[in-house]
This record gives C-alpha cells, structure tokens and sequence, in this order.
C-alpha cells in the first residue's frame, strides 16, 4: 500500500510508516516500559481512563451509526414534516423527543450535528442534544434506582432537565449566531451510494468524537485521582456552596449520565438540591462534552454555549429542586 | 490525517475492545452487561476500518494523476470549503491511540487498595422504612460486603449476631494500623467505583491487593448510622485466592 501511495505527487512521507514503526517498538519494548506504570495512583487512573473510554465506546459507536443512518437514509424533508415550522415550538418538541431515544450524551453529539446538516434548525437540534441524554428512559430508571424509589427525585431531574434544554434552545434562537456553528455541509461525506454515505459519516463522526472523547477521559481520570475524598465533605455543610460544588464535580467528572444517578447518590452528606444539580448539569455540559463539542460544532460555539449552559442547568436545578425537594 | 492512518486506528480501537472483551478483562473496566455491546461495537469499528481500507486500496489502483487530482479536492475541501475545521478534526484521532495503548502495553487492573483506601464514605443509608431481612440460613452464610456494612451500620448489627459469614475481597492496608477486608462495587464502569471496607480485628498483616476468602463473625464497636463508620470482623478462617473473574461486587 506505500509503495503504491508513494507513486501519488502528494505523497506525505512518514504517518503510516511512524505509526507502524511506533507501535513495533512499543510491542518489542512491553516488557521493559510496563514497571515505568507500576505506580498505584498512575494504575488507578489509566484503570478510570479505559473504564471511561470502554463504557463509552458502545454509545458512541450506536451515536455515529444512527447520525450516519439519519444522513444516508432519512431524507431532508423528513425533518421539516417531523417538527413544526415555527422554531419556537420546534424547540419544547425536539426537547420532549429526546425523552424517547435512549442514548447517553456521547452519542448525542454526533446526532445532533447530523440532524443540522440536514436543515434542522440549529435551537431544535441543541434542545435535542441536551435532553436526550438526561430524560431518556434508561436514565429515568437508573435514577429511580439510585434513589430507592423516591420519584420526587426523578420527577425533578426530568422536569429541570427539559426545562434548562428548553430554555438554551430559545436562548440560541434569540440570541445564537448563525457563524458561531460549524456545521459543514458535508459534500465530501457523499459517497456513492446511500451505504457508502452512511459508512463514510459514521467512519468520520467516530474518529472525531472518539478523539474527544479520549481527552475528557484521560482530565476526568486525572481529577478523580487527584482530588482527596475528603476535601467534599468539608464542602457539604454549606448549602450554597454545597450545590455549585456538585455542579462543579458533574463537570469535572464527566460521568455518562446513564451512570450519575449511583455517583449522586453516593454523595449521601449533600443535600437532595445538591444531588439533582449533579444529575441535571452532568449530562448536558461536563469536560467530556465541552470537548466533544468543541471538535463537532467549533471553538467559538462552545466559548458562548458552555457557560451558558452551566448557568441555565444549576438555576433549573435549584428552582425545581426548592419546589419539589425542599 | 491519511484515510490509510485513519483506517488502521479504528482496527486498532475494534480490537483493542475485542480482545479485552473475549480475553475477560473488560470486567476490569465494566459490568458484565456490556458484553454483547462491547462485542457488537469493536467488531463493527474494525469492519469500518477495513472497509476504508479497501477504499484506500480502490483508489490507489486509479492512476496516479486522478489521485493527484482527488487530493487537491479534498485539501480545498479540507481547506476552504465547508467550514468545519477538518485540520483539527481528524487529527485529534490520533488520540485514540492512547486507549489502544493502554489496554495492549499496560492492561491497567481492576481498582484495588489505592482507591479503597481514599475513601470518606462506607455504605449508602437506605430509605427509613427498609430493614433488613434476617440472613439466609446456615453457617458459614455468604455474604458481599456491602450487605454485610449495611446491615452492621445502619440495622445496628442485628442480623449478623451470633452468625458466621463468608466474604470475598482483597486486602487494603488501614494507614492507622492493621488492615481492611475491602471490595470495589460498581454503578456502571470503573470511574463511579466505590469500595466498601470492614476493619478486620486480631489478625495478621498481609500485603496490599492479597485477594482471600474469610469467614467470621461481626463483633460490636465499630460504629452505627453513619456513612462513614467501618463495623469490625473478627476472622476464624482465611483463604489465599487468585482475582475472581469479576473484581467487583
């Protein structure tokens, strides 16, 4: 295969070549570089990281085979007909169809930047991507399971979460840039036929999100490390700080949120408020997704929707959470 | 990146969740649930790998000013065209060498003393109106250690006096002296990992990570209703075992 790459004019030398030449060494060398990792804290962490990446894998894999099927098979107009024409109410309707596809928020990155290039209007599309993964059905159980049963808590975490993914889709709607997305269209994605479009889009979202997703994996491993237990319960006691703490963790853990719902509940020293602004901001912006994002839709999107999408989850969380845990 | 380079990564990551998957290490990382979906995901990875590939293959039979011509297409395309920054996109793929390494040179082990040891909390308090049932009969019973924690924390102990239990776990070295019978259970992978530890009392040292087999008796003193308290075991028999086949409770 290089030799015939190499007949190419724009031969780049050397990726290929590098990689091989690289992994040959790293196999001939295992046993001499295995005892250089042969440090708990550095175990731990790699052990967290693969976890991540391993558990991920299989929804981000269903994530690019469904964005790849919606660009191949599911023809534009689809949308158009699915939603209704007025962005506005657009917006509450993709944010309740995202109760209805299971799916965690790795996998709902690369389906939302499949369903704007079909035309689908942007606010639609992001009020999607944040409540898919947060009010899916295997979410709600796991919820209910965590906390034994105690639906306040699950209604509070579906009704904060499609509340904050409403709200960000109206503000993008009112305020969002066209040019802060970059959502390209995706010509050299066409392939030539519906199966090849579809392996090509799949091929590409993975090797983009994957990459991605390889960073909030190994900032979510290192933090889990590096952080002492018990610097949260010093942390518990004030109610305030308690609920941005939470907050803070959610997006620094970068846990799928089919799983938050046991890590909520293990935080037993923190108030119920403290443990549903965990399961309400985690799914919809944590280091992961920042991540993911910043690689699909763009630096300049991710600077403006980031914040704004803390802001809007820890307010709808404690709101709800005064209203229906207090 | 080269669609050659980007092809021989996505084999590398199928098989790399391939072979922990059939190897049986993946219960290191994940439940057992996720084996037919780690099976179905790296198997599909590695046929969309080999897929492009043969595209790769296709293409390079095309003379070579056709491919000249094709990959000044795709660097406008890359370039200017469609706005998505393609130059950062396929690049970072190159990161997903980084769990394809780690599986394949350092097979990193299920979470074990170092993690157990950071710990603040012990056992989760149940809902109010949850007791515990009495234990099923006989003696030895087995039991895991969450149950036992559980039951010693927050139901006072009740059900394990006067009982002999059976428990499986490794050992964590308690920093004030002696040693913890500890076991990691897990939510959904390995970074939600919490570990459950139980002060074993009168017995010797071993060394951190030693997987054993005890059966004893719950003896009073170790604490009650609170998250954080470690009840006590007293050990009439211990068995040396190798890593179960799933590390995890």
């Amino acid at each position: 295969m290089s030799s015939s790459a190499s007949q190419s004019t724009r031969y780049r030398p050397g990726s290929l070549e590098y990689l091989a030449l690289g992994l040959l060494v790293l196999i001939l060398g295992q046993r001499w570089l295995v005892p250089f990792f042969d440090i708990p804290a550095l175990q731990a962490a790699t052990t967290i990281f693969v976890a991540i990446i391993v558990q991920a894998l299989p929804f981000l894999v269903l994530g690019v085979v469904l964005s790849g099927a919606i660009a191949a098979f599911v023809p534009a107009s689809f949308w158009r007909k699915a939603l209704p024409k007025n962005p506005a109410l657009a917006v509450p309707v993709a944010g309740c169809a995202g109760a209805f596809i299971p799916g965690c928020e790795c996998a709902s990155v690369p389906v939302a930047n499949g369903l704007m290039a079909r035309g689908v209007t942007p606010a639609a599309a992001l009020a999607f991507l944040l409540s898919a993964p947060a009010i899916n059905p295997i979410v709600m159980v796991s919820t209910f399971v965590a906390f034994a049963g105690q639906w306040e808590i699950v209604a509070a975490r579906f009704i904060a979460s499609l509340a904050a993914a409403t709200i960000l889709g109206w503000l993008w709607l009112k305020f969002g840039k066209a040019r802060w997305l970059q959502v390209g269209p995706r010509g050299h994605l066409v392939g030539s036929n519906s199966w090849h479009t579809f392996r090509l889009t799949a091929t590409h979202d993975f090797l983009h999100a994957g990459g991605f997703l390889v960073v909030g994996a190994m900032a979510a491993a290192a933090i889990n490390v590096l952080i002492p237990p018990s610097w949260m319960q010093a942390v518990a006691d004030n109610p305030w700080l308690a609920v941005l703490a939470m907050a803070l963790l959610a997006i620094l853990l970068s846990i799928c949120s089919e799983a938050d719902a046991f890590i909520a509940a293990s935080f037993t020293q923190f108030s119920q408020t403290a443990q549903l602004t965990f399961m309400v901001v985690g799914p919809m912006i944590d280091l992961k997704l920042i991540s993911l994002q910043a690689g699909t839709f763009g630096r300049r999107f991710v600077y403006r929707f980031a914040p704004a999408t803390a802001i809007v989850t820890v307010l709808a969380s404690v709101i709800v959470g005064w209203w229906l845990l207090a | 990146m080269r669609k050659d380079v980007a092809a021989i990564i996505l084999i590398l990551i199928g098989g790399a969740v391939l072979r922990i998957t059939i190897g049986g290490s993946y219960l290191n990382y994940v439940k057992e649930v996720m084996e037919p979906f780690l099976l179905a995901s790296g198997g599909l990875l590695v046929l969309l790998g080999v897929l492009a590939l043969l595209d790769v293959f296709r293409a390079s039979r095309v003379s070579a000013e056709v491919v000249a011509a094709d990959q000044q297409l795709e660097d406008e395309l890359d370039g200017h065209v469609h706005g998505h920054d393609h130059s950062q996109g396929p690049r970072v793929a190159w990161l997903m060498l980084l769990p394809v390494l780690a599986i394949f040179l350092i097979a990193p082990p299920a979470l074990g003393a170092f993690t157990a040891a950071r710990e603040v909390n012990n056992t989760i308090a149940p809902p109010a109106e949850a007791k515990a049932p009495p234990l099923p009969a006989g003696d030895p019973v087995e039991v895991t250690l969450a149950d036992y924690v559980g039951r010693a924390v927050w139901d006072d102990g009740l059900t394990l006096d006067g009982r002999i239990v059976e428990m499986t776990g490794f050992v964590t070295p308690d920093p004030a002296g002696g040693w913890w019978l500890t076991r990691m259970s897990m939510a959904c992978c390995a970074a939600d990992a919490i570990g459950t530890r139980i002060k074993v009392v009168d017995t010797p040292d071993l060394p951190a990570n030693t997987w054993i087999v005890v059966t004893g008796s719950w003896v009073p003193g170790g604490g009650t209703q609170e998250s954080d308290a470690i009840p006590l075991l007293r050990i009439e028999s211990l068995q040396q075992i190798d890593q179960p086949r799933n590390p995890y409770e």
